[in-house]
């Protein structure tokens, strides 16, 4: 305990020292500053789910809740001082209802239904299997979202490999190419290219990132490769074996029906892009109808549509599909209980750290392409990503370019816009609270008997792995 | 200390056994925290316990039985294991931390050896002579094996195992390119084009693993079978270090010659002129080393990994043969 309240003791003070606030874009209304300090409860936030459980892992796992509810409790009490209870009131409140309830409740759904689908089979995990895996997951992801590859694919995976001791580094790659860089092909792969997508960037644009990923893809899978060879050769001379007594490969999937339920779950996706454009869900003003709850807070229509959807497949998904499936897939609600709890903490806390972003993200002086990609690349890996890739489309549709893609934000050059995009969907790898889908892998993992690195042991994999591979991205199509 | 051992092995034995209760109850198919084999697992946790009683690796191992153990539906199920887990881990906590200083004897190893075992009683009757034999080629170790196990009276197996293998394989005999001296094999050679409806059936037939390894998998499991069920030498084929892993007792031979003594062998018997036989020699035995290196992590030939090095050439053939039985003799019988 000593350690974590130096540790502890010693963030605080850092930030303490920074500039007490910073100040807004001209012309932007009061309050015109936000305070730094006001971002400390997230840094906190952070750190605990950094460090906590190495130093008190049991304790960690039963409190929780408790931890998540003070470092809410220590944002929001000095926000309200500073902006006055209503407008505390709103921000939380925008945050839960526009932000978060969306958010948990699409992982929910795809965590239902891929959890209703099993794989039966003897496929024994080898690197050339894995790779093939990987790929696979990678391609996924940009048809039916990070998301949905990741939870349909994690309990294959896992359970190809579970003949293996050293597979921690499997789940890793996992989470870096099908959690994140696979999302990067079209609106439905990842929230931000969404949020592109309603602003204006056609659909299929996204295709044009398709050599940076295969460029990607073909560096990380052969680095993953090589890593995959040492750990089995190992496995291997230790006496490790798989099961393949049987002459031939026995494979079979239960529960495939619940592609159907996966399906309607995309189609609520891609209904909460393109419903807020129509005519029909719009007012007179053209803002989105919608429930009316706070000052400025509305649950829109498509939200309520998309959350009907999701919740209804996962319903139908449950109430169709045998319990021993669920019971074979090792199903709980443990992973999601714990991203729930966690994510609200965080979506809460991040709000001043964001409405930072927001004034300040337009004065940076980023204005070329690699900056792009490593502002909102940076940003991405630590808050959520798609309030970061709207900054610095904002940012870069105010920069008065002639040619590019037309959004409602302005023009934006290919170049700088294949840059904001990589940096948000690809960045979110860099850390376990980057993208929604890595908590969820890490937690299925670690229910599972893998075991997984710390959040710190998972940064360093990242900047080992990713970051010379973003640099490369950088010279090769950035620059 | 012996005291101090035996309390680890237990506690090893309790874990394995509540991971195994674990996962039982909570009905999942995709594996559970210790999948290696039994008997394995357990010397492993007992030596984490013994040399580390506090460290990193074991505690980790244990979380993960804990996580697992967190997700069992039914509460009362729950409680048991969860006290159980409390009460291995409230043992581990109490073990003292300086027992694990011993001598310079590798526990581990000793009780594989099977001549020390048999001296020591360590070894039951169901537990039989196994000699594992590694060689140079050209150093005579094919007939040196052979003649052992005819003098012995036991079984000999070479190019046997290999087509047991294929045909629990069910593979086509005419298939296997390998006769038992790894001369194909080479795992970074670039292979020959095979269509994509032969990839496929290979990749279903091995389960997705390369074809080398499936074998080397079937054959490890046969090697533990034999070694179980008789007496038998069997020729390379990283025997030794399949049974080390297998925790079955054997005794290790490295039979080697120098180089020249090797080429002159090989030119007599495989009609090779000089160049012809040092290329050959070169050849088989950076594929010996790149075969067993592959798939037991170790360096072949180090001194180290065996009970007996041999330098053929010092002694020849018959009294190569003489000496290894007569250690035989003086300490197993």
């Amino acid at each position: 305990m000593k350690k974590l309240v130096t540790v502890l003791g010693a963030f605080f003070a850092v930030l303490l020292a920074c500039p007490l606030s910073v100040f807004a874009a001209e012309g932007s209304k009061a309050p015109s500053t936000v305070p730094v300090w006001l971002c400390i409860p997230f840094a906190g936030l952070l750190l605990c789910i950094a460090v906590m459980p190495l130093v008190k892992a049991e304790w960690w796992e039963s409190h929780q809740p408790l931890v998540v509810a003070l470092w809410i409790i220590l944002m929001v009490v000095p926000f309200a001082f500073v902006y006055g209870a209503g407008k505390t009131a709103e921000t939380v409140l925008d945050c839960i209802v526009n932000d978060y309830l969306t958010f948990i409740i699409l992982l929910f759904g795809l965590f239902c239904v891929s959890g209703n689908i099993t794989m039966e089979g003897d496929f024994a995990g080898s690197p050339r299997v894995n790779v093939g895996l990987l790929a696979l997951g990678t391609l996924l992801a940009s048809c039916i979202g990070t998301t949905g590859a990741s939870m349909l694919m994690v309990r294959p995976v896992i359970k190809m490999n579970s003949w293996r001791k050293r597979k921690g580094h499997i789940m890793i790659f996992f989470i870096f190419m099908v959690s994140n860089m696979g999302g990067c092909l079209t609106p439905i792969g990842d929230p931000p290219l969404l949020m592109g997508f309603m602003r204006g960037v056609p659909f299929f644009w996204s295709l044009h990132l398709f050599p940076v990923l295969i460029f990607n893809m073909v560096i990380l899978l052969f680095v993953f490769y090589q890593i995959d060879k040492r750990s089995y050769r190992k496995d291997i001379a230790n006496g490790r074996k798989p099961d393949i007594r049987k002459p031939g490969t026995q494979f079979r999937l239960d529960g495939l029906h619940n592609i159907i339920f996966l399906v309607m779950i995309v189609g609520a996706v891609i209904l909460s892009g393109v419903l807020p454009g129509m005519s029909a869900f719009q007012d007179a003003a053209g803002n989105v109808r919608g429930i009316h709850l706070f000052g400025e807070v509305t649950l829109t229509f498509p939200a309520l549509i998309e959350i009907v959807i999701i919740l209804l497949a996962a319903f139908l998904s449950f109430k169709t599909t045998d319990k021993q499936i669920r019971i074979r897939n090792h199903f709980t609600w443990g992973a999601i209980q714990e991203v729930a709890v966690l994510f609200i903490g965080i979506f809460i806390t991040m709000q001043p750290a964001l409405m930072l972003l927001k004034a300040v993200g337009p004065n940076l002086g980023v204005t070329e392409p690699a900056e792009m990609f490593w502002a909102t690349g940076a940003l991405s890996s630590f808050l959520d990503n798609t309030p970061t890739y709207l900054v610095f489309l904002t940012t870069a549709g105010t920069l008065a370019f002639t040619n590019g893609i037309t959004t409602t934000l302005g023009t934006v050059p290919t170049k700088i816009l294949s840059a904001i995009s990589c940096g948000a969907v690809f960045m979110g790898a860099n850390t376990y609270i980057g993208n929604a889908p890595n908590f969820m892998v890490k937690a299925i993992s670690d229910e599972n008997g893998v075991k997984m690195p710390s959040f710190f042991g998972y940064m360093l994999w990242s900047v080992a792995f990713l970051v010379p591979v973003f640099i490369i991205d950088m010279f090769v199509f950035f620059l | 200390m012996q005291d101090n051992q035996e309390k680890c092995k237990e506690l090893a034995i309790r874990i394995y056994n509540l991971d195994e209760e674990v996962y039982k109850c909570v009905g999942s198919s995709l594996g559970r925290t210790f999948t290696g084999q039994k008997e394995t697992t357990i010397r492993h946790l007992a030596a984490l316990m013994y040399t580390k009683p506090d460290g990193h690796l074991l505690r980790s191992e244990l979380a993960l039985i804990s996580n697992m153990a967190r997700t069992i539906r039914d509460k009362s199920e729950r409680r048991r294991l969860m006290i159980e887990y409390d009460s291995i881990l409230k043992e581990i906590e109490s073990l003292p931390d300086t027992f694990g200083k011993t001598d310079i004897v590798d526990k581990a190893r000793i009780s594989l050896n099977n001549l020390i075992a048999r001296r020591q009683n360590e070894i039951s009757e169901n537990d039989h002579l196994i000699i594992c034999i590694s060689r140079t080629q050209g150093s005579g170790g094919n007939d040196i094996g052979f003649e052992l196990a005819d003098q012995l009276q036991i079984n000999y197996y070479d190019a046997e195992i290999f087509d047991q293998v294929m045909k629990r394989l069910q593979a086509d005999k005419n298939a296997v390119s390998d006769t038992g001296n790894f001369e194909r094999f080479d795992k970074y050679r670039k292979k020959k084009h095979t269509d994509l409806k032969t990839w496929f059936r290979e990749f279903n037939r091995y389960h997705g693993l390369p074809k080398q390894d499936a074998v080397f998998f079937n054959m490890s499991d046969l090697i533990c079978e034999l070694a179980k069920s008789e007496d038998c030498v069997i020729m390379g084929r990283c025997a030794d270090a399949i049974l080390k892993n297998n925790h079955i007792p054997h005794i290790s031979l490295f039979i080697s010659a120098p180089f020249q003594v090797r080429v002159q062998h090989v030119m007599d018997i495989r009609n090779m002129n000089l160049k012809q036989a040092v290329r050959f020699l070169k050849q088989m035995d950076k594929q010996h080393k790149k075969y067993y290196e592959f798939y037991t992590g170790e360096k072949w030939g180090k001194p180290e990994n065996y009970d007996l090095c041999i330098n053929s050439a010092n002694y020849g053939l018959k009294d190569t043969i003489e000496l290894i039985q007569r250690m035989l003799d003086q300490k197993v019988h």
